[in-house]
């Protein structure tokens, strides 16, 4: 292997690259550009369908067929326009009415009120959240009066309180959500982000004959493969660096309620950085030298793409299982691929990133990337492979 | 010694549907240096897979040929180093230009710095590729695309040049600029085999041609001596003769 011919590759491959328009998209514009986008756009969606269901609320009518007047009063008080209804199911299900509410007689003879509602309609859902709302507080309003009448003191209604002390410090809690979605999207990200750039430096070259003058230089099939493979590292590293900083940022800026607080802290400091690096460079071998192996394969772009695309679909499955929390692992789970990095990358997040895993995953992963870049050069020599048609 | 020596080569191919095909069958022939060596052929002759074979593409299924002293199955390295092979395809690479392309090539035949550019700047002045060496190979004529092909070839000042219908689809004075190119290398003592259509320039540029059909040489000689054995003239009655094909 000379160093000189595998930087040559390597600077061909960077220049073509950098100026195909489709690797440019996949690699810059969707990850810079379509994740904040989602967010913005997936924020907007929610609050429109929360403000559309509150007005909508507002124009709807509710029946009540209830015979205690306290009940009713507490129904009137909600504020809605009430009507009558001859069938109140229906009438809800027909959305004549967003709600309905039903006094019956349960056993013992104690009060039940069915409060009739559609699940899947946002504006009868919200409604019902508020007749709810407005029947529970009467229902407690009620229990303190019999109280006071009997002469109980209210404090026999809470005997003793509950309360939750989490010793859990916020970057490991950062660390336990940061950690499920970032160990996933790095993954997920090596592999998509270098498909089409990997299609384009194998298929591509065979779909424009430009393998055959490539290959009838003195440059050797391993120097070949090892420019191509550090290319397509580069073009990987690129979409996961600009993936994630997207994700931070969008998910940091747009989110909003409880998942706002629980994100707020991103548990990155330079050693964390570091160690999911070294972590993910083995594997961005073994993702660079696996496609390229398969995309060898294909004789033009398209064939390439049908031949990637269910290889990122096997990826999501060990990437997202990685990533979940609670997993118990023994030594051996930390040799498939994908998984392990998955798993070590949530540990790292949350601060609690062991020795014996770390290794075992970086061994193995560095293992299955020389096999990998080892097919990857076979794919380089076997003509049956280079002159398909 | 002579630049190029073919001996039984034989190239067959598996194939799911056509089942085992000998696609060049046992040929042998030699080319010296100073000499233009014509390959003619109809399509599917197997004048392609020759090609391929002497530039180390393929790996014969049997016999073997030196090229330049370089054995292909046991130096293909070497033998590349010692070729300057043109595609029938051209095979330049769209979105870059021919300046680049020449660099590109240049490097992979081991050549750098100063030497690598003077020899590209050289290239580019022989075959009148300045006013577009900075234009994305994309946006040029084929006429353009072939000038900068046939630098690429010749970049590295190889003994021996490979040309696979090298003026195919270019306008006369195109195919001309580029013939003249051919007649100077010979000149200057390399061995040249040429893949071609045209009969016509077959018999204006070749020293000896070699006629392959189903595989199999039919015939090699110098224009005399193919007319001698075939009593005919002009060389596409001669080329139709050895084929049987009236």
């Amino acid at each position: 292997m000379r160093l000189p011919m595998i930087a040559a590759v390597y600077r061909k491959e960077m220049m073509d690259l950098l100026r195909d328009r489709r690797t440019l998209i996949s690699m810059v514009a969707i990850p810079v550009l379509v994740m904040p986008l989602l967010m913005v756009v997936m924020t907007k969606v929610m609050s429109n369908v929360q403000e559309r269901s509150e007005e909508e609320s507002k124009t709807m009518a509710i029946a009540a067929r209830v015979k205690t007047p306290a009940v009713l009063e507490a129904i009137r008080k909600a504020g809605y326009k009430m009507v009558d209804k001859s069938d109140l199911r229906a009438a809800v299900e027909q959305k004549e009415i967003s709600v309905a509410v039903e006094e019956t007689t349960g056993p013992k003879n104690i009060l039940e009120l069915n409060v009739i509602e559609d699940e899947s309609n946002p504006a009868s859902s919200f409604v019902a959240a508020k007749i709810r709302a407005a029947l529970a507080a009467l229902k407690e309003v009620r229990i303190r009066a019999s109280l006071q009448r009997s002469g109980v003191p209210e404090s026999v209604l809470s005997p003793f309180e509950v309360k939750q002390v989490n010793v859990a410090p916020a970057r490991r809690m950062a660390g336990k959500i940061w950690g499920s979605i970032l160990g996933y999207l790095i993954l997920l990200m090596m592999f998509s982000g270098g498909m089409y750039p990997v299609i384009d430096m194998t298929a591509g070259e065979k779909e424009r004959k430009t393998l055959e003058p490539f290959l009838s230089t003195p440059i050797g099939r391993g120097e070949i493969v090892a420019g191509k493979i550090l290319a397509a590292i580069t073009a990987i590293f690129t979409t996961a660096v600009l993936t994630l900083s997207s994700m931070v940022f969008s998910l940091k800026s747009f989110t909003t309620g409880q998942a706002a607080k629980e994100l707020s802290v991103v548990p990155l400091d330079a050693g964390a950085v570091a160690l999911i690096m070294l972590t993910v460079l083995p594997l961005a071998v073994f993702a660079a030298s696996l496609m390229i192996a398969i995309a060898m394969f294909a004789r033009s772009f398209k064939e390439g793409q049908s031949y990637l695309t269910p290889l990122i679909l096997i990826v999501i499955f060990p990437a997202f299982l990685g990533g979940m929390p609670g997993l118990k692992l023994t030594t051996a789970l930390y040799l498939i691929p994908i998984f392990n990095a998955s798993q070590v990358i949530r540990t790292i997040l949350m601060g609690e990133v062991t020795m014996l895993p770390f290794l075992v995953t970086l061994f193995a992963n560095l293992v299955y990337a020389g096999i990998a870049a080892y097919i990857a050069r076979t794919r380089f020599e076997d003509e049956s492979v280079l002159f398909r048609t | 010694m002579p630049a190029i020596s073919v001996e039984r080569l034989s190239k067959v191919f598996h194939d799911k549907k056509r089942g085992e095909f000998r696609a060049v069958d046992s040929i042998s022939f030699e080319a010296g240096r100073g000499e233009i060596f014509g390959l003619l052929g109809p399509n599917g002759a197997g004048k392609t897979t020759t090609l391929r074979l002497l530039a180390t593409l393929l790996k014969p299924t049997s016999g073997t040929a030196t090229l330049n002293g370089c054995d292909i199955v046991r130096e293909p390295e070497k033998v590349r180093g010692s070729i300057g092979f043109l595609t029938g395809d051209m095979g330049l690479y769209a979105r870059l230009t021919p300046r680049e392309i020449l660099q590109f090539f240049g490097a992979f035949h081991g050549m750098n710095g100063a030497r690598l550019k003077s020899r590209v700047d050289e290239m580019i002045e022989t075959f009148g590729i300045s006013s577009f060496a900075g234009t994305r190979t994309d946006k040029l004529s084929t006429g353009m695309k072939q000038k900068t092909a046939i630098a690429r070839t010749a970049l590295h000042d190889p003994p021996i040049l490979i040309l696979d219908e090298p003026t195919s689809g270019l306008d006369v004075p195109t195919a001309r600029t580029i013939e003249t190119y051919i007649l100077e290398q010979r000149a200057a003592g390399k061995c040249i085999v040429l893949s071609t259509h045209v009969m016509e320039e077959a018999e204006y540029l070749c020293d000896r041609i070699a006629v392959i059909g189903d595989g199999k040489l039919k015939m090699v000689g110098s224009m005399e001596e193919l007319r001698a054995a075939t009593g005919k003239h002009r060389l596409r009655e001669i080329f139709l003769d050895l084929l049987d094909m009236k």
